[in-house]
Order: structure tokens, then sequence, then C-alpha cells
């Protein structure tokens, strides 16, 4: 972790800044507030690790799949060192996601992502969201058989 | 802990609230686990959503109309269910946030999907306001039907 202003931060105020970033569509200054050991876990796309290069893969594959992506914050809670943040994914497919293949089909889904916040980083990532829903809106029609339109 | 429980609201007791809510769920008292909400609270499972031709079903509206039946019905179908609580946390303001395993053996329908025998077990994320008078008034909750649906051999997204 270099030196940065979220290394003295509020826990919310560290969480917000990465918020703010995603909604920027921009990974890297995301990224800047991740510890570079975080533990990360996203379970909807079976993501479950160390480092912040893995959730930098997810961000990066979301930003690419969905070019005008919006990130909707609704609310942000923060219990203690742990900021829950709930907010509405929205854009247009461009490219393949999560095996996905491209119909240029709107998503809408609604996420769930809590942190842990350690000395201004965030040092715990968990994502929650339904890929149902997201494979629904995607025209997926079959889990076994997600590239297939 | 009763509905005239008049301790002040902290993020203790909130979270002691909640804590007793899942207890009562993994009794499958689904009238207990009411009577530590408000009798309006508000319920929202996000993914829970039923489409149709013309309209949509989701699994938004009060821990009395959409709650009691859902939590009623998915013990029904999953008589062996069953959560266990990872993480919860709470502020004074009466904010508790959970991550909790739900977990069962179906053994019959639920939804589209036809019972096989096969267990399930997902993390969820749970999201509970507790009120001032120590009463849960609001519970929204976030998982994967997609890992659901596919443990217990449905492939069909739906």
């Amino acid at each position: 972790m270099t030196s940065s202003p979220a290394l003295t931060a509020a826990p919310t105020q560290t969480v917000q800044a990465f918020l703010d970033a995603l909604a920027r569509r921009d990974v890297e200054a995301a990224i800047a507030v991740v510890d570079p050991q975080a533990s990360v876990t996203v379970h909807p796309l079976g993501v479950a690790g160390t480092g912040a290069g893995l959730l930098r893969n997810v961000l990066d594959d979301l930003v690419r799949a969905f070019p005008d992506l919006l990130i909707s914050v609704g609310r942000v809670i923060t219990t203690g060192d742990v900021v829950t943040a709930l907010f509405k994914v929205e854009g247009t497919q461009g490219t393949d996601y999560a095996g996905a293949m491209n119909q240029e089909k709107h998503l809408d889904i609604d996420q769930a992502w809590r942190f842990v916040v350690t000395d201004g980083a965030i040092t715990q990532v968990t994502a929650y969201w339904c890929q149902q829903q997201l494979y629904r809106r995607l025209a997926v029609k079959r889990f076994d058989e997600i590239a297939i339109a | 802990m009763t509905a005239l429980d008049t301790r002040p609201r902290t993020a203790e007791s909130a979270g002691e609230v909640v804590t007793e809510f899942f207890t009562r769920y993994r009794a499958h008292d689904v009238n207990a686990m009411t009577d530590l909400c408000a009798i309006n609270a508000a319920f929202s499972y996000v993914p829970v959503e039923l489409w149709g031709k013309q309209r949509v079903l989701r699994g938004d509206g009060t821990v009395g109309t959409i709650g009691k039946p859902l939590w009623t019905g998915l013990i029904n179908s999953f008589p062996n269910l069953t959560n266990t609580v990872r993480t919860i946390t709470a502020n004074d303001e009466g904010d508790v946030v959970v991550e909790a395993d739900i977990a069962g053996t179906q053994q019959l329908a639920w939804g589209l999907i036809a019972p096989a025998g096969k267990d399930y077990s997902e993390p969820h994320l749970f999201v509970f306001h507790v009120g001032a008078d120590l009463l849960i008034d609001s519970i929204t909750a976030y998982w994967n039907d997609a890992g659901i649906s596919q443990q217990l051999g449905h492939n069909e997204v739906d």
C-alpha cells in the first residue's frame, strides 16, 4: 500500500472513495484504497482468495463488459470497522461477461458489498448479488449452457 | 427477550435481538421470529423475483405479508433448514449486518425447483434495522439464487 490520503480516513470515507472511483469506472483509483493483501470473496463469481489483484480482475471485467456502467449507491452502513454498501449496478453489455455472450442486453442488479477497513485501507471485501438475476437479464437460459443464447 | 424489551437500543442490544431472530429461525418458530419484528416491518429478499408473462412478482413487502409466508414455505420445503451466523456487526443507530449461511435438504417443491432430495448451503447477507423499541423494523437480504438452484439440480435460469 503506497501512501495515500485514504490511509488516515475513517472506514466510511475509505469505502466511499472506492465506490466513487468505481462509479467513475476508474479501477486503479478504486484499487488504490485496497490493501495489497486484502481478502476478496465475490460469491456469485466463485472468487475467493487474497490480493488486490483478484479484486482488480473482477472490477476490470465489469467495467470492460459494461462500457456505460452506472453505479447508484443506495445506502452505506457503518458498523465499527465494517462498512456495508448497498448499490445498483446498471449497464448495457458490450462484451462477454461471466461466461455470458454479448447480446447487448441491459443489466440492473442490486448488490451488497461488505468491506472491512483497517488503518484506512480495505482489508476484506465480500460481495453478494444474485447471479440468476444477472443471467436472466443477459438472456442466458441455462446455467449449464451459459454461453449459448 | 420479548416485544416489551425496555432496554435502551445500543449496538449490543440491537445485535442481541438479531441473534435471537436467527436462533428462532433455526428452531423453525416463525411466529416467534415475527414477534421480534414491528407490525409493519419492511421486508425485501432482493433475489426473489418470479417472472410471469405480464408482471414480475418480487420478494418485497412487509414481514407479515411476504416474510412470514416465505419463511414458512421455505421450512416446509426444507424441513431441516438451518442457519449458521458467520459475522454480525451493529451500530447504536440500530443497523445490524449479518453474514449467515442458510442450508437445507429439499423435500418439497420450492418455486420452480422440483424436489430431488438435494442439499444446499448458500452464503447470505442480511441488513436489519432495529427500532428504538428493540423491534426489527426492516429486513433486507442478498444471496446468489443461482448457487441454490444449481446445488438443487435445477439448471434453468427461469
